[in-house]
């Protein structure tokens, strides 16, 4: 080594070109690349440059350093030392006080003044031995003081200490970095606008959900302050934020857009403040567009459902009140049959006696007001009659699918409600046919309540029609009263369901009025009697009965064709049976 | 020639007794009441009636029964019957009696004039 040349620069610089100590080097170079396979550390060992204008220290320092893991750097003057330093970017100067061309002081001064070097540490080494001195290095930035004659152990160590040092700040900056980066990364990666405001309100930072927001690009919002802002409710909570210290929020403000659309947005304000302790505030803004579309869609959809179910009511009370009319006929035809006897009796008694005896002019105006009278009294039972039997059907051609999937629209709610799933294979070769389409809804509504209020909850509805031969062990005890024949070419509709079935004792009376197995208030017991009539007038027949598989199958037939004179004028035989069932339950 | 026999079933005395004056007084015909339903087949067994006017809701049995048996038992299924019935009405039947499914069906009330009528036609055939 030749500390001595100081104008050799080249040879007091380079490492290699140190000392003729040829191994060294070599050494050196072994450790970094030791340190570099170290993939956590720094890559580099720390870089100390060695400051002193006396060769004899140098040597002592580099020998005290050498051979553990530093790059090692020698100037033998300030000037140098500053030259060395910016370019070679040293970790730790050990750094001579006294020295003629520049003293130490002056060398670190310097050095903290240039913001390419400021970082270097600095531990002043000298022979003085004063506070003031001490005091005035660690003032000019130094970290450490080491005092002349040294120890190479001490020097080691305080070197090794101060690296260490280093080491943790770089770490701790490095770590920094990336907490900074994830917060750069959750702030651009999110849905609310974040808007930095400093102590005095100015924008010191914007998320891109806030240029989003805005509409402004984030070099447009980072020269806005506070008086800038609208509305103005977004101005005085970024104030009281400011001034007050706490959070607060807006649940709805409207902000106005350059487009001059305005956007719902809630805010929330909260103060910031960093390790300076300078003030600031972060507003959250965040776009309820979004959500006031999902709401407005949630009100139509509950409006939706709303009316369904006021669909759902009302047919039900149409129900109930086709029950009732079926009761008021029911009654109505009791009374009119009571009475038609006496009416009878009267009439055939009035006949007899004017044909038996001879009357004056008033005896036989007496008998013509009479019978004027009963004509009349038989006007008014037979009018009871009518409207108690065959009202009038308001029919039009219409396939039954269209009636199916009426009354399914009106029960669809509850049944998704009770998690019972709706099957329908409804055929389009069934053929139109006249039918009361409102009665005829009245019928698939009974029959699909009936089957919802029987499984209660969770199971399945299925709904089949067809166009099809009847088979011979599909005719019930209705079909067959009503006329059907095996083979014959019938609209079919099978309603099936997986609830309970029904009890094979209640089999025969199910279409009794008045018979049910629910509670009082929950089932009339009308539901099924004014079904069967109604199918009945259409000339029809429904049978229920159990499915082999368990639940209940309930079993419609309507013929093809229907000739309205038919219905109205001349009763089936089945209307006939059904008359007189109905006289019979009601003496019953 | 010999009066033609009318057997009338109803559960109503009265009605039935309107019935026997009024197609006596003619004097054409010779007529018996029966008020039980379930005496009906006896009745008719025992008077041999060339016609039978039934009720149809009768207390003990349905005048449709009756009809059923009549035409199951040989000595009597070739009498004639028809219901004399307040289950259908005179918009149904138009005036006098109708077929309505096979049956013959009178409605109540019923007028003197309208059941001679209806008792020679259904006589004549
Ligand atoms: N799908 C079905 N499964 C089991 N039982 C049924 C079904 N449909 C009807 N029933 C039985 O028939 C009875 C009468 O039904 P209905 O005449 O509609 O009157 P309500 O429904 O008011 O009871 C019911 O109470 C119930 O016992
Ligand atoms: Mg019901």
């Amino acid at each position: 080594m030749r500390p001595g040349n100081r104008d050799n620069r080249e040879e007091s610089v380079a490492v290699i070109g140190m000392n003729d100590a040829p191994t060294r080097p070599a050494s050196i170079q072994a450790q970094t690349t030791a340190a570099q396979r170290r993939a956590s550390e720094p890559a580099q060992p720390p870089c100390v440059l060695l400051v002193d204008d006396i060769p004899a220290n140098l040597r002592v320092l580099y020998e005290s350093l050498n051979g553990r893991d530093y790059r090692l750097l020698v100037a033998n003057g300030g000037a140098q030392a500053l030259e060395i330093a910016q370019r070679s970017r040293p970790d730790l100067m050990l750094l001579d006080i006294m020295m003629p061309d520049m003293d130490g002081f002056e060398v670190c001064r310097r050095l903290k003044q240039d913001a390419g070097t400021a970082d270097v540490a600095v531990i002043f080494l000298s022979a003085l031995d004063e506070a003031a001195d001490k005091i005035h290095g660690l003032e000019l930035g130094a970290v450490d003081y080491v005092t002349k004659p040294f120890h190479p152990e001490e020097v080691a160590a305080r070197v090794e200490a101060h690296c260490k040092i280093l080491r943790l700040e770089r770490e701790l900056g490095q770590r920094n970095r990336q907490l900074e980066l994830v917060r750069d990364r959750i702030l651009h990666s999110m849905v609310e606008a974040v808007v930095g405001l400093d102590a005095v309100g100015r924008v010191s930072f914007v998320n891109p959900a806030a240029e989003r927001l805005f509409g402004l690009a984030a070099e447009h919002l980072l020269t806005r302050d506070l008086s800038d802002w609208e509305p103005t409710a977004l101005r005085e909570t970024a104030q009281r934020v400011l001034a007050e210290r706490r959070e607060l929020s807006l649940d709805e403000v409207a902000l106005p857009r350059p487009d001059g659309s305005t956007l719902p947005v809630e805010l929330r304000a909260a103060p910031i403040a960093d390790a300076a302790d300078t003030a600031g505030v972060v507003l959250v803004l965040r776009d309820l567009s979004e959500r006031r579309r999902v709401e407005a869609k949630l009100h139509r959809t509950s409006d939706e459902l709303h009316r369904s179910h006021r669909e759902l009511q009302a047919a039900q009370m149409q129900l109930v009140q086709a029950a009732k009319l079926e009761s008021v006929g029911r009654l109505a035809a009791g009374v009119a049959h009571e009475v038609k006897n006496p009416l009878a009796i009267v009439q055939l008694g009035l006949d007899y006696l004017e044909q038996v005896a001879s009357f004056d002019d008033v005896s036989a105006q007496v008998l013509a007001d009479m019978q004027q009278a009963l004509s009349r009294a038989d006007t008014v039972v037979r009018g009871l009659l009518d409207f108690s039997r065959e009202r009038d059907l308001d029919l039009k051609p219409c396939a039954v699918n269209e009636a199916i999937q009426n009354s399914l629209q009106l029960v669809r709610h509850e049944l998704t409600q009770r998690n019972i799933a709706v099957r329908t294979s409804l055929a389009e070769a069934v053929p139109e046919r006249p039918f009361d389409i409102d009665k005829l809804q009245q019928v698939f509504l009974n029959l699909f309540m009936n089957a919802m209020h029987a499984m209660e909850r969770d199971g399945t509805l299925s709904i089949r029609s067809s166009f099809t031969a009847l088979a011979g062990n599909e005719l019930g005890p209705h079909a067959r009263d009503a006329g059907f024949l095996p083979s014959d070419r019938v609209i079919r509709v099978a309603i099936e369901d997986t609830g309970p079935g029904i009890d094979p004792e209640d089999l025969g009376r199910l279409f009794d009025p008045y018979f049910t197995t629910k509670r009082q208030g929950e089932g009339t017991g009308l539901g099924l009697s004014v079904t069967r009539n109604i199918v009945t007038l259409h000339g029809g027949s429904i049978d229920l009965e159990n499915r082999p598989e368990g639940g209940a199958r309930a079993l419609l037939l309507f013929h093809p064709e229907f000739a309205r004179a038919e219905a109205l004028s001349r009763p089936s035989e089945a209307t006939l049976r059904a008359r007189t069932a109905r006289l019979r339950s009601a003496n019953r | 020639m010999s009066k033609k026999r009318i057997l009338l079933v109803d559960d109503e005395p009265a009605l039935t007794r309107m019935l026997r004056l009024n197609l006596e007084q003619t004097g054409r015909f010779e007529v018996r009441e029966e008020n039980r339903g379930t005496n009906a087949l006896r009745a008719a067994r025992e008077f041999q009636p060339d016609l039978i006017f039934l009720d149809v809701m009768m207390p003990d049995i349905g005048g449709d029964e009756v009809a059923e048996q009549l035409k199951q038992d040989p000595a009597l299924s070739k009498i004639k019957y028809a219901f004399l019935t307040a289950i259908v009405t005179k918009r149904e039947t138009g005036t006098g009696a109708a077929e309505i499914s096979g049956e013959t069906f009178l409605a109540k009330p019923v007028k003197r004039d309208e059941l001679l009528a209806v008792v020679d036609e259904l006589l004549d055939e």
